[in-house]
């Protein structure tokens, strides 16, 4: 009874294998699987034949017939692996329908401008300085050596309190406050907001942000003054911007150059925004005035200093191509999501 | 101002390319900011001679004239009121092109009919020429032209230069003292113009003319009379210089005065004697009240701050900045007084602003003249004005003249510019440009020398001005690139900007747009915030308008104010914040400045996402949600949010946020008061924030640790509670309850309905037990879990469901 068994079962072994192998889709492995192992299937159909095996050979016969199960069972998953390419999801997606955003903030191109002023000059060295936006008329104007009758501190052109004080002009009074209360070096750029009495329009703001520099020490000299502020310019601006400096005149410094950086919108050679010139006036600069360094109690045979300031409106318009100041205040939502 | 080249080159050689000229003088600090060739005429313009002036039939200002072309006889319809038979004219014929001074299209002459009538040519003013602003009739030329002479050549050919002189350089503000900086930079000997004076005739006895009562506003007057002048027209030459740097040619004796200004720098001056009672000049303040009328024709009152120019009993001239228009020179004045002196530059400058009244004589003296050119301007004006309009000098000058200031002497150590510019230029370099530039040089040493500064130059003060000098001559192009060399940083707890950098990068990290709004904002609107009151309100004296009058005391308005300006312009779905200064006056509440944060959020959760999820809108919890996350995100510690009343806010919809015990801020559903007229779509929540107490709040430090090795089992435990029990009671009671192995608690659901009962409502809490040695039994699970039920039921008064 035995041998007959395991002859039959190694018969339907050889099907199993044929059928499954030439199965086509997976209508057919379930049609072999329902002929091998159904109701009605072959090798269920010798199960009775158990009862008939002698009681020496059960163990041996269980045996055949569990391989021949496993068989079915792996030949069944070799033709199911075999059909599925992957495809057979049951699952279709509108790809193109939009995904479920995570939301992501913007930074207003003032702020993002100081901020990234600040790393650049942060990475030469200096330290970022904050002040009060309310000052003194000594921070602000006498100890920065700006003569009295200067036009500057005119009611005219500043905001003034009924005690005296003013509301800064120029974070400049970050500088005279550092330099009173630190001894040099120091290494400094002062980013904030300053106000001047100018009525609103397209290029004109009552309030504007700055960003001023100042680095004094014993060897500071106007080259080193240069050399910041092309790496400035290259940084900010871009690899291909060349700088000038020409001669010019401030009460702070002396000496004292304007700094022009090659047009950033034509590359220099010559466009409206830069009046055909191919330079942009971008800052004024120069050599801390002795006077101020006596002001603050500094020795100027000892030490000697460069300064520098720029309007961090006039370096977003440039770098954005923003036409009109208005817009930074009107915080307008499709205006900020551009940053 | 304007620089005639032709001019300059009176004094100073230059050959050269003028467009290189003006970039050498940029780059010396005189910036050149246009350049105009001028008398540059279009080809077509001849001289014409106008034989015939008839009457236009349709008009009552044209005319019709003939005009002898050289080539034959045109016919020109003429709206100028010259165009008389017999004069001399420029004259474009057809097919002339006159560019536009705009860039845009050129004006081509072509034949047209005028009125009906036709015309074939124009004949020009000197304006259409460029050559002046001259436009009250035609240009006429001497009557020795040759009709069709081509008109460019009798024109002179001038480069015009416009330049931004810094106030720090009066010197330049002549042709004289641009010539000197040219010499220094291209080469080249000055020569100084004719100063000489003819002989006094007819002497008589002056020495009292002049009385100068305030010699501290007035340390240096001259004056010397001139009898005998015609006054006429001046010479063309002369006119055509005053033409080309922009000054109206008047007479010839206001034309040379005007002349030596543009030439050395000194403003000059005319009376017309006749008219100074008692023949007296007296230098004084003027009296509280006194007025004058000046020579733009304006009555002026002035008061007892303000020099004047006086005769016996009147002022006749604001001092050094305008004239008295009865006493210039007239057409039938035949004797001058010709003034030239200094004036103290601030006094002019603080009257020139009190009156609202410049001109280019206030421009030169509140900046400063040269003190030593007084007398030479003088001369150099009495000469011309003796050439060209005839007349006798009957006085020797008359100078009253205090103590002149010592030149001062400078020590320049040679070492200490080169330290300052970071640039080698030798000694020998440096001493050629300051003698180029006008500075005596003496005592030269190895290492410094002594720099006499002449009075033209009264910006140099000291050494510092000196390497100015050599930066701007020797050429600040010349600077070397030299590394950047990185320095002694400080700290990063030393920058408290970056610590406020650091803040505003979490709100944008956490979704939220960035707005700067302005400082200044209108009373109404600053008190439009229930939590500011009038006396906190800081005001400046000066306004630019009411709209600015007050600084703000805190962000709400101007945020409220950007929303609503969103909103009209259909962004309906805005979650913004504000990091910005905020002013108070009131000393109590903060010490005047500080920083505030205040975010605000209105609309649609997630617009641009579609189905249901388009139209939720933002409540309290997502403004919550945020601050707690950014909160988290910051490790700070113990934060609690507790129900309050603020009338910013919603009853019932408000909650102040406390940081370590301290109120950091509050946040809620802006109250309905403060939202009218904005057209919300969905209602306003804003979370407002001290940012100091934000930046210093207690953080935890960043500590591993170890991952659990065992797993954890959870329950959950749910009840009907009164609606006023909130969910910070119950999670500290069950956190209270010496629950063992639990690890974590978290409400999972909560709900109101009508099948619970008035006042109350459902809660559900999901409890988690670990241990770290081992995997917990259910059984001791179970039995932490039926400890805390029974707890929750016994003491929080709480329906277990």
């Amino acid at each position: 009874m035995l041998n007959e068994l395991l002859e039959k079962l190694n018969e339907i072994s050889q099907m199993v294998e044929k059928d499954f192998a030439e199965a086509k889709n997976p209508a057919d492995i379930e049609a072999a699987k329902v002929k091998f192992t159904g109701r009605n299937g072959s090798i269920t159909a010798l199960a009775p034949m158990m009862g008939k095996i002698a009681k020496e050979d059960k163990p041996a016969a269980g045996k055949a017939f569990n391989e021949v199960k496993a068989l079915v069972a792996k030949c069944m998953e070799e033709a199911k692996d075999r059909l599925d390419d992957g495809t057979s999801a049951g699952e279709v997606l509108d790809v193109t329908l939009p995904g479920r955003k995570w939301t992501m903030g913007t930074q207003h191109p003032v702020t993002r401008t100081i901020d990234e002023c600040c790393a650049i000059f942060r990475r030469m060295g200096f330290t970022v300085a904050a002040g009060p936006e309310i000052d003194t008329v000594a921070n602000c104007f006498d100890k920065l050596n700006a003569p009295l009758d200067h036009p500057s501190r005119d009611p005219k052109d500043t905001f003034y309190f009924d005690d005296g004080r003013l509301m800064r002009t120029q974070t400049s009074t970050v500088q005279i406050r550092t330099m009173l209360s630190q001894k040099p070096p120091i290494r400094i750029v002062s980013p904030g907001r300053c106000f001047r009495r100018d009525t609103p329009d397209a290029t004109h703001g009552v309030h504007f942000h700055q960003i001023e520099g100042l680095y004094v020490d014993k060897n500071v000299s106007l080259a080193d003054l240069k050399s910041t502020l092309k790496a400035f310019a290259n940084e900010f601006f871009g690899e291909g911007v060349s700088i000038r400096m020409r001669p010019h005149f401030f009460p702070f410094t002396e000496p004292s150059a304007e700094c022009d950086f090659s047009c950033v919108m034509c590359g220099g050679k010559g466009c409206r925004v830069c009046k055909n010139s191919g330079w942009l006036e971008i800052l004024g600069c120069g050599m801390v005035n002795p006077n101020v360094l006596r002001n603050v109690g500094i020795n100027p045979d000892e030490w000697q200093g460069f300064a520098f300031g720029m309007g961090i409106e006039r370096l977003a318009m440039l770098k954005y191509r923003i036409g009109d100041l208005r817009l930074f205040s009107e915080n307008d939502l499709r205006f900020l999501k551009q940053f | 101002m304007k620089i005639s080249l032709n001019w300059l080159k009176e004094y100073i050689s230059f050959e050269g390319d003028p467009k290189a000229l003006a970039d050498s003088l940029t780059m010396a600090g005189l910036e050149v900011e246009e350049i105009v060739e001028r008398g540059k005429i279009p080809a077509g313009i001849v001289v014409g001679k106008i034989l015939e002036r008839n009457p236009h039939p349709n008009s009552d200002h044209l005319s019709i004239c003939k005009v002898d072309s050289g080539k034959g006889i045109l016919q020109i319809v003429c709206g100028a009121p010259n165009c008389d038979a017999g004069k001399t004219v420029p004259l474009a014929l057809e097919g002339t092109s006159f560019p536009d001074p705009e860039g845009g299209k050129p004006f081509v002459i072509k034949p047209c009919k005028l009125r009906g009538v036709e015309s074939f040519g124009m004949m020009c003013s000197e304006r259409e020429l460029g050559l002046s602003e001259e436009h009250g009739g035609l240009m006429i030329l001497p009557d020795n032209l040759p009709a069709g002479m081509d008109f460019s050549e009798y024109v002179t050919q001038d480069t015009i230069y416009t330049v931004e002189i810094t106030p720090n350089r009066p010197d330049w503000l002549s042709h004289w003292g641009v010539a000197r900086d040219v010499g220094a930079l291209m080469g080249g000997k000055r020569r100084f113009p004719d100063t000489s004076v003819p002989s006094v005739e007819g002497w008589e006895s002056w020495g009292d003319l002049v009385d100068v009562r305030e010699r501290t506003l007035c340390p240096h007057y001259t004056a010397r009379v001139i009898r005998g002048v015609k006054v006429g027209e001046s010479p063309a030459w002369l006119k055509e210089r005053l033409n080309a740097v922009g000054i109206r040619p008047i007479n010839n004796i206001v034309d040379v005065t005007n002349f030596v200004m543009m030439e050395l720098g000194e403003p000059l001056h005319a009376f017309d004697s006749r008219f100074l009672e008692g023949k007296k000049i007296v230098v004084r303040k003027a009296e509280e009240g006194e007025k004058i009328v000046a020579l733009d024709g304006k009555e002026y009152t002035l008061d007892n701050s303000m020099l004047v120019i006086a005769d016996k009993v009147k002022p006749v001239a604001i001092a050094g900045i305008m004239g008295g228009e009865y006493s210039g020179v007239m057409a039938d004045t035949t004797e001058i007084i010709l003034e030239s002196a200094y004036f103290q530059p601030s006094s002019i400058r603080a009257t020139s602003r009190k009156l609202g009244l410049s001109s280019d004589s206030s421009y030169r003296f509140e900046r400063g003249v040269d003190p030593e050119m007084i007398e030479n301007a003088s001369n150099r004006a009495a000469g011309l004005i003796i050439k060209l309009a005839g007349g006798q000098l009957v006085s020797e000058l008359v100078s009253v003249k205090s103590r002149p200031a010592e030149r001062l002497r400078i020590i320049c150590s040679f070492d200490k510019i080169r330290k300052l510019l970071g640039m080698n230029p030798t000694n020998e370099e440096m001493i050629d440009i300051f003698r180029k530039l006008g500075l005596l040089v003496s005592d030269v040493q190895e290492t410094n020398c002594l720099v006499t500064v002449p009075g033209f130059r009264a910006d140099i003060r000291e050494t510092a001005d000196l390497a100015e000098e050599i930066a701007r001559i020797y050429g600040l192009d010349k600077l070397p690139d030299i590394p950047v060399q990185a320095a002694k940083v400080l700290p990063y707890s030393a920058d408290s900007y970056a610590k406020m950098e650091g803040l505003r990068k979490d709100f944008i990290a956490a979704g939220l747009n960035e707005c700067v709004n302005g400082s200044f904002i209108d009373e109404k609107s600053a008190l439009s915030d229930p939590s500011v009151a009038p006396e906190d309100l800081l005001k400046v004296n000066n306004p630019i308008s009411p709209d600015y009058a007050v600084l703000r005391a805190t962000l709400l308005p101007g945020m409220m104010a950007t929303i609503k300006r969103n909103i009209f312009q259909k962004n309906t779905d805005l979650a913004m914040f504000e990091i910005g200064h905020v002013f108070c006056a009131n000393r109590e509440k903060f010490a005047e400045e500080r920083d505030d944060l205040v975010v605000l959020m209105t609309g649609n959760r997630h617009p641009e996402r579609y189905c249901a999820e388009a139209s939720e809108k933002y409540d309290f919890y997502d403004l919550k949600g945020l601050v707690e996350s950014v909160l988290e995100a910051r490790k700070v510690k113990k934060v609690r949010f507790e129900a309050c009343t603020d009338a910013r806010f919603a009853k019932g919809c408000a909650a102040k946020v406390i940081i370590g015990g301290k109120e950091a801020g509050v946040l809620g559903k802006i109250n309905d008061k403060l939202t009218k007229g904005m057209r919300l779509t969905a209602p306003l929540f804003a979370a407002i924030f001290q940012a100091d107490i934000l930046l210093e709040a207690e953080t935890e430090k960043i500590l591993y640790k170890d991952l659990p090795t065992f797993p954890s089992t959870s329950r959950d435990v749910a009840f009907l509670a009164p609606l006023t029990l909130e969910n910070a009671t119950v999670i500290d009671f069950i956190r209270k309850a010496n629950v063992k192995f639990l690890t974590d608690v978290k409400i999972f659901d909560i709900f109101q309905g009508e099948q619970l009962g008035e006042g109350k409502k459902s809660m559900a809490y999901s409890l988690t037990f670990r241990c770290d040695d081992r995997t917990l039994t259910d059984e001791e699970v179970n039995k932490e879990h039926e400890k805390l039920r029974e707890k929750l039921s016994a003491s929080l008064g709480v329906e277990l469901r």
